[in-house]
C-alpha cells in the first residue's frame, strides 16, 4: 500500500514535469524576452498590439464553434440511431471514424478540394470549409466519446419507456436522451473545439489565416512575442473549455433552491456517479 | 369513453379488493390480439397467436424464454410490428398506431426510469408529454407516488432508490396518465425474492384498485399463478393453454403445460383399461382431458404432482430417499426408484423428519393423475 502510494506520487510528478517543464520554460522565455535575469511583460504587451491578432482569433473561434455544432448535429443522432436500429453497422461506423487518423493532412486537403470544387465559393473559398474538415479530423475522438456515452445508458429501455408514455422523437431527444448523454456530448464538444483551435497544417495549406497560422507568421519576426501569444492562447483555450463545461452542467441545479443544490452535489460526490475533476486530483 | 372506464386510483379503498375480484366486470377495456404472426429470421416468435383479455382483467403470459411472450406484449405496445394479425384495444384496431399514440402504461424489467429526472418528474413524464400544467402534473404524480407508498421519496433520483423502489416508481409512472391498458414486462425478475413477493402483491392490489386491463409477462410460474386472473401458457409463438390458475395447474391440456407449470414426477405406467392406468402398483383413473383415448396396453409416462404422492418409511419399500429440501411448512422429498426414476413428494415438515436420506420408503399415489403421455421408446 505504501509503495503504491509512493509510486503514484512519482508517476504524477514525472507526468507533471513532462507537461509543466516546457510550459514553464516558455513562460520564462517570454518574460525575459532576451534579457537574462530581467523579467518584464514587454513581449505580452507587444503581442496584444500585434496586427491581425483579433481577426485570426475570431476566425479560429468561429471555425471551432462551427465544427462543434456540425459534429453534434451530425454525430449524436447518427450514433443513437445506429445503436438503436442498426447495431450491426456499429463496426462499420467505428472503422470509418478512424480513417482521418491514417490520412495525412495534405491528402485530406487535396481530396476535399477535388470533391467540393463544384460547390459555391462561400463554402470552399472561406474558412467555412475548415469547420467541415475539422469535423472529420476530430471524428476518431468525438465518435468514441459519443458512442461510449450512448452505450453507458440503457438506450433501448429508455426509448421504449419514453415512447410508451406518449413521447415523440423530439421530446425523447430533448428530455431523455440528450440530458443523459450530457458527459459524452460535452467531451465531444471539448475535443472538437480544442482540435480546431490548435490545427495548423490544413489551415496553412489552404491559405486561411487562423490563429495558429497567424502565430507562425509572427514567430518569424519576433519569437518572444510568438511565445507570449502561445501562452495567452493556451489560457484562452482553457477559459473557453471551462465556459463550455459550465454551460453544459446546468442539469440538476434548477430543481430547488441553494440548499437543494448542495444536497444533490454532495450525493453525487459521495456515490462517485458524476466524476468531479477536483476530487480526483487531490487523491 | 376511456376516462370513465379508468377509475381514479385513489378513490376505492383496498377493502373493496375482495368484492372487486369476484365481480364479473371491473371497468377497463377489452384487449384482443387476433392471429398474430411475427418472424425473426427463421424463428416464429408469434405463430398465429390470439388472445382476448376481458375488461379489468389481469392476464399473465407464461412461458420459457423465446416462447414469444415478450414479443406479444411489445406488439400490444407497438414497439414490435406484426407481420400479420391485429391488435384491438377497446374495439379500436390499433395495429398501425405508433407506440406514442397508444395511450398505455408499461413497466420494464429494470432500469427504465429516466436517470436525469427525480421520482416525481419521472412519474409526471406522461403528463408532461401531454402538456399538462406543472402544478396539476405534480399533484397527480404525488397521488400516484402515494398509491405505491413512496411519497417520501418524491425528490429522489433513480440512483438513490433501491431496485424495488425503482419498480414502484415505474409502476406509478406507467399509471399516471390514466392509460387504457397496463403492460408489465417481467417487472419483478431483477429483484430479490422477498421484495419480489411483496411487490407482486402490491401490483395486484393496485391493479384491482385502478381496475385497469393488464397484460403481465413472466417466466416465473409462481408469479403468474399468484397474480393473474387467467394464465396463458405460451410455447413457440402460440398459446398452449389459457385458463384460471387452478385450472392450468391441475388440469393441463398438454404435456408441455403439465411439465412447465408446477413440479411433476414422470412415472412409468401402462394403460390397463380405457381411461385407467397402472402405475407403481396403483390403478388410477386418467382424467378425460389428459389422454384417456390411449388404447389398453400402451406404455405411458404418468405425470403426477408432488402433493398427490405420499411416502412412508417401510423396510421393504421400493424407493430410497435421495434428497430433501426444507421449504418451511413442507419438505420436498426426492426418492429414487430401482430403475432410476425420481419421485418427488411434498410432505408436511413434521412428517418428513421421520425419514432421513437413504431411508427406504414406500411410495403411494393418493391423488389424481395430472397427465398421461405415450412413452417414447
Amino acid at each position: 500500500m505504501k509503495t503504491g502510494r509512493t509510486f503514484r506520487w512519482v508517476a504524477l510528478g514525472l507526468l507533471g514535469l513532462f507537461v509543466i517543464a516546457p510550459m514553464a520554460a516558455s513562460i520564462q522565455f517570454s518574460l525575459e524576452a532576451g534579457y537574462k535575469g530581467r523579467l518584464s511583460l514587454t513581449a505580452y504587451s507587444q503581442a496584444l498590439a500585434e496586427p491581425g491578432l483579433g481577426g485570426s482569433l475570431l476566425t479560429s473561434v468561429k471555425v471551432a464553434l462551427g465544427a462543434m455544432g456540425i459534429t453534434l448535429v451530425l454525430l449524436v443522432p447518427t450514433v443513437i440511431f445506429v445503436n438503436l436500429r442498426f447495431p450491426r453497422w456499429r463496426a462499420v461506423l467505428d472503422a470509418i471514424s478512424l480513417l482521418p487518423l491514417g490520412v495525412p493532412a495534405v491528402v485530406i486537403v487535396l481530396g476535399v478540394l477535388g470533391s467540393y470544387r463544384s460547390l459555391p465559393n462561400f463554402f470552399t473559398g472561406t474558412p467555412v470549409i475548415l469547420a467541415f474538415i475539422y469535423v472529420i479530423l476530430a471524428m476518431p475522438y468525438t465518435y468514441r466519446a459519443i458512442d461510449s456515452g450512448v452505450r453507458s445508458i440503457d438506450l433501448h429501455t429508455l426509448v421504449d419507456a419514453g415512447r410508451s408514455m406518449g413521447a415523440g422523437w423530439m421530446k425523447l431527444f430533448s428530455r431523455v436522451l440528450l440530458p443523459n448523454l450530457r458527459s459524452g456530448i460535452l467531451a465531444a464538444a471539448f475535443l472538437t473545439v480544442a482540435l480546431s483551435l490548435g490545427e495548423f497544417a490544413i489551415a496553412s495549406i489552404m491559405g486561411f489565416t487562423t490563429f495558429p497560422v497567424w502565430l507562425v507568421s509572427v514567430e518569424g519576426n519576433n519569437p518572444y512575442v510568438a511565445v507570449a501569444l502561445s501562452i495567452t492562447a493556451l489560457l484562452f483555450t482553457w477559459i473557453l473549455l471551462v465556459a463550455l463545461a459550465f454551460a453544459g452542467s446546468g442539469r440538476r441545479r434548477r430543481t430547488t433552491g441553494a440548499f437543494g443544490v448542495e444536497i444533490v452535489d454532495e450525493i453525487e460526490e459521495k456515490e462517485g456517479l458524476v466524476p468531479l475533476p477536483s476530487a480526483e486530483a487531490t487523491t | 369513453m376511456t376516462s370513465e372506464q379508468v377509475s381514479a386510483p385513489t378513490a376505492s379503498a383496498p377493502t373493496e379488493k375482495a368484492q372487486q375480484a369476484s365481480l364479473p366486470s371491473r371497468g377497463g377495456v377489452v384487449v384482443e390480439l387476433v392471429n398474430c404472426r411475427r418472424t425473426f429470421g427463421k424463428v416464429h416468435a408469434l405463430d398465429g397467436f390470439s388472445i382476448t383479455i376481458a375488461p379489468g382483467e389481469l392476464v399473465a403470459l407464461l412461458g420459457p424464454s423465446g416462447c414469444g411472450k415478450t414479443t406479444a406484449l411489445r406488439a400490444v405496445a407497438g414497439l414490435e410490428h406484426l407481420d400479420e394479425g391485429k391488435v384491438m384495444v377497446g374495439g379500436d384496431d390499433i395495429t398501425n398506431v405508433p407506440p406514442h399514440h397508444r395511450n398505455l402504461g408499461m413497466v420494464f424489467q429494470a432500469y427504465s426510469l429516466f436517470p436525469n429526472m427525480n421520482a416525481v418528474e419521472n412519474v409526471g413524464f406522461g403528463l408532461e408529454v401531454r402538456r399538462v400544467a406543472t402544478a396539476r402534473r405534480r399533484q397527480r404524480a404525488g397521488e400516484l407516488l402515494e398509491l405505491v407508498g413512496l411519497s417520501s421519496m418524491a425528490e429522489r433520483y433513480p440512483h438513490e432508490l433501491s431496485g424495488g423502489q425503482q419498480q414502484r416508481v415505474a409502476l406509478a409512472r406507467a399509471l399516471c396518465a390514466e392509460p387504457r391498458l397496463l403492460l408489465l414486462d417481467e417487472p419483478l425478475s431483477a429483484l430479490d425474492a422477498k421484495v419480489r413477493a411483496q411487490l407482486r402483491d402490491e401490483i395486484r392490489r393496485i391493479q384491482l384498485e385502478v381496475g385497469i386491463t393488464t397484460l403481465f409477462v413472466t417466466h416465473d410460474q409462481e408469479e403468474a399463478l399468484s397474480i393473474a386472473d387467467r394464465v396463458g401458457v405460451m410455447r413457440s409463438g402460440h398459446l398452449e393453454q389459457l385458463g384460471v390458475p387452478a385450472e392450468v395447474y391441475s388440469s393441463p391440456k398438454t404435456n408441455f403445460v403439465a411439465e412447465f407449470v408446477g413440479s411433476v414426477s414422470r412415472l412409468p405406467g401402462e394403460v390397463v383399461a380405457p381411461g385407467s392406468v397402472a402405475v407403481l402398483g396403483s390403478r388410477l383413473t386418467i382424467p378425460v382431458s389428459a389422454g384417456s383415448a390411449l388404447s389398453t396396453g400402451t406404455r405411458v409416462d404418468v405425470l403426477v404432482r408432488p402433493e398427490s404422492i405420499t411416502m412412508r418409511p417401510a423396510a421393504d419399500g421400493a424407493a430410497v430417499v435421495a434428497r430433501a429440501s426444507f421449504l418451511g411448512a413442507v419438505v420436498r422429498v426426492v426418492a429414487t426408484l430401482p430403475d432410476g426414476v425420481e419421485v418427488v413428494s411434498t410432505l408436511p415438515a413434521s412428517e418428513a423428519y421421520t425419514f432421513p436420506l437413504g431411508t427406504r420408503v414406500a411410495v403411494e399415489l393418493s391423488g389424481d393423475v395430472l397427465f398421461v403421455v405415450e412413452r417414447q421408446p
